[in-house]
């Protein structure tokens, strides 16, 4: 029997699914994101005074610091390895800024002519430090083939110990003007914080999407010894990735030492834990080679949203911990979810 | 030549370690006290170490210094530690208050003497407390929040963010409880509280942030710790403000909270007389260590007048704090100076 139906509307019943699909995919791409715009507008809903332009602004610029770290450990991540010095890594930074050029407590109190070099020369010794511990921990990696997580471990603890060391315990404040900067000033009344955290992430998106690193990273996270069997350059591409988490946690504690106008032996405390949470809650796989700094961002964002609405309801800080553990572990259900749902209906 | 240049290396160790060993010898010829803080990352914290091996080195003891890293299960193994080194006394400065009663309970049957800094356990008997009170501190931040308002706003009425420390922190809560007890007189007065988790800075910048937006009409906001007004500070002069434009004090007496009252963004800080506290531990130590008792009264603890009084914990002494403001904040008594007293002290006889 001659099939009497017309092409048209073979068409469309066809379209029809295509187009579920495509929603779907694009549902399970960006859950995160949909998740935070509920999360932020059932805070503004029942909040009072949470639904302000100021409040959004600090949202996004109290996610500067985890943020940035988070961009790091990410590129770890991907690429099949871990980076647990992030936290101690940006607190050096900050307190070696801060002993520089603090001029009360234990600062050093350096003063340079013209006085604007404070902020490059500054910039310069966290981007530095940060490198160098990541290089460290990216050649022990990849030479002496010792695990990701006991380098990196051993620098978390080794990295507090030293900030501990170096000031002595005590506080350094008083940072000169020009540092300061970053945490004062605005443009377009957004903070420069804020800036520095978009920026980040605009930066590394394109660098893991559009150039052949970003590339080969995902290759070498997710089979590393096809990846060097097809050329990729595996041991130069990690090492690289160490040193630029280790990089981006100096800057965020440069950025850190800006904020808080000085340093204390415990900044930044806490702050691994919350920056796994957001990559974590991001999608970015732990075994390596998947992950979009996108979904990243935004649970950083959801993070902080959450701590937020909590300083501002002005519920228990218990529940702040509770509800990132929670998180942690509807991301990994939902990511298990997800994956089932792609090799069912996509 | 080579081997001259290890000869020679080697004696030299052996000169400095035998140097070293004298000394030691010479600061131990009473014997060995260990002190058990409960953090480093914290000024004054750091800074007692240093006033206890002052002070206890003036009486004849040697002090070596036990980190907890503010865990009270590391406290309680450094307590078995010390069991097996020949202590002759230790000093405690809890990180729990609850946590470390057994292991008190444990020196002392073991004829170990404990001699409590700072944050005072009533729980269970000890040697001797030298305290300030951090109830006391909390009264004290209170006396200066009622005098403050009052000459903001004609009587004492107003808005305070109080920004405790850790909330697992025993001693961020007593102060607490101490400026809730005393501010509650006062129905005029409102306090939002919110704590900064791990007593880290920037969670303190945070809340004060995220507060002034909901709340710009705070008065007076009051920091538990000196090292967290230094991040609201940042974050106030971030918001546009002036020194002084809000109110803020905090305790703790840390230098970092004097300075800030040089440059007018704090007006009071209450300080732990942390020096006092340290000097009155070895001005007793020979005491407790050979098993005297105690007489109670009124002594003399580098120039401010304490009062030991013989409570159901045992000793107990009680250093009056102070509240430091721009008219006193120069006065080198005051810890946070940094300029801890040159005369020796001296057993109480």
């Amino acid at each position: 029997m001659a099939n009497t139906q017309p092409t048209g509307a073979l068409d469309n019943s066809d379209a029809r699914p295509r187009r579920s699909r495509q929603l779907l995919a694009f549902v399970l791409d960006n859950l995160v994101w949909i998740i935070l715009i509920i999360a932020l507008s059932a805070f503004a809903l029942f909040i009072p005074r949470f639904f302000q332009i100021g409040i959004f602004l600090n949202i996004v610029e109290q996610s500067t610091f985890v943020g940035i770290i988070a961009v790091g450990l990410s590129l770890t991540l991907i690429a099949g390895h871990m980076d647990l010095s992030i936290e101690s890594v940006m607190a050096l930074a900050a307190m070696l800024v801060a002993l520089t050029f603090g001029t009360g407590g234990a600062g050093g109190g350096l003063v340079l002519s013209p006085s604007f070099l404070a902020f490059p020369v500054s910039l310069a010794m966290a981007l530095g430090v940060g490198a160098l511990i990541g290089a460290l921990n990216g050649i022990l990696v990849v030479r002496f083939e010792i695990n990701a997580f006991i380098v990196t471990l051993a620098a978390y603890i080794w990295g507090r110990g030293l900030v501990v060391a170096l000031s002595g315990g005590r506080s350094v404040y008083g940072l000169p003007d020009e540092l300061r900067a970053m945490a004062i000033q605005r443009v377009l009344g957004i903070p420069f914080l804020a800036w520095a955290f978009i920026a980040v992430y605009v930066v590394f998106a394109f660098i893991l999407n559009r150039t052949p690193y970003g590339r080969h990273l995902f290759m070498i996270g997710g089979n590393m010894v096809a990846s060097n069997r097809a050329g990729i350059r595996v041991a130069r591409n990690v090492i690289l990735t160490f040193v630029l988490s280790g990089t981006l946690a100096g800057l965020a504690g440069w950025l850190l030492a800006s904020r808080t106008a000085g340093a204390t032996a415990n900044l930044g405390i806490g702050m691994l834990f919350q920056a796994f949470a957001a990559v974590v809650i991001g999608g970015v796989s732990l075994r390596g080679g998947q992950g979009r700094l996108s979904g990243v961002f935004a649970g950083v964002l959801l993070l902080s949203s959450i701590q937020t609405a909590i300083n501002v309801m002005g519920m228990r800080p218990h529940f702040t911990m509770m509800i990132q553990g929670a998180l942690v572990l509807a991301a990994v259900l939902l990511d298990t979810a997800k994956n089932n749902i792609r090799r069912r209906y996509l | 030549m080579k081997r001259i240049w290890r000869i020679g290396a080697a004696a030299f160790a052996a000169a400095g370690i035998a140097v070293s060993a004298a000394g030691a010898a010479l600061a131990q010829d009473k014997g060995t006290v260990y002190y058990l803080v409960p953090t480093l990352l914290d000024e004054f914290q750091t800074g007692s170490i240093d006033a206890i091996k002052k002070f206890m080195g003036d009486v004849g003891y040697e002090v070596i210094a036990l980190d907890a890293q503010n865990r009270s299960d590391l406290q309680l193994n450094q307590v078995d530690d010390v069991l097996n080194l020949d202590a002759d006394a230790v000093v405690l400065a809890a990180v729990d208050f609850d946590a470390i009663k057994p292991g008190i309970e444990k020196l002392r049957e073991a004829g170990v003497p404990v001699m409590i800094f700072d944050r005072q356990i009533t729980s269970t008997p000890s040697d001797l407390t030298s305290v300030a009170g951090t109830v006391e501190i909390g009264y004290t931040a209170a006396a200066e929040a009622e005098r403050l308002l009052k000459e903001k706003n004609g009587e004492v009425k107003g808005k305070i963010l109080q920004i405790l420390g850790d909330p697992g922190d025993p001693y961020t809560l007593d102060i607490q409880k101490g400026f809730e007890e005393k501010m509650g007189a006062y129905d005029g007065v409102e306090i939002i509280t919110h704590p900064a988790m791990q007593w880290e800075a920037s969670n303190a910048g945070n809340i004060a942030q995220d507060q002034l937006l909901i709340n710009p009409d705070i008065d007076l906001i009051f920091n538990h710790a000196a090292h967290l007004s230094v991040a609201v500070a940042a974050v106030l002069e971030a918001a546009g403000k002036k020194p002084g434009e809000i109110m803020m004090m905090s305790s703790n007496g840390a230098p970092v909270g004097l300075d800030l009252i040089r440059k007018g963004w704090l007006q009071v800080e209450v300080e732990q007389p942390m020096y006092a506290q340290a000097a009155a531990l070895a001005m007793f130590a020979d005491k407790i260590i050979a098993g005297e008792e105690l007489t109670p009264g009124t002594y003399n603890i580098t120039g401010l007048d304490s009062v030991l009084t013989i409570e159901d914990w045992g000793p107990n002494i009680k250093i009056p704090g102070a509240a430091i403001t721009a008219d006193n904040v120069d006065d080198p008594a005051f810890w946070g100076n940094l300029q801890p007293p040159t005369e020796p002290v001296s057993p109480v006889q």
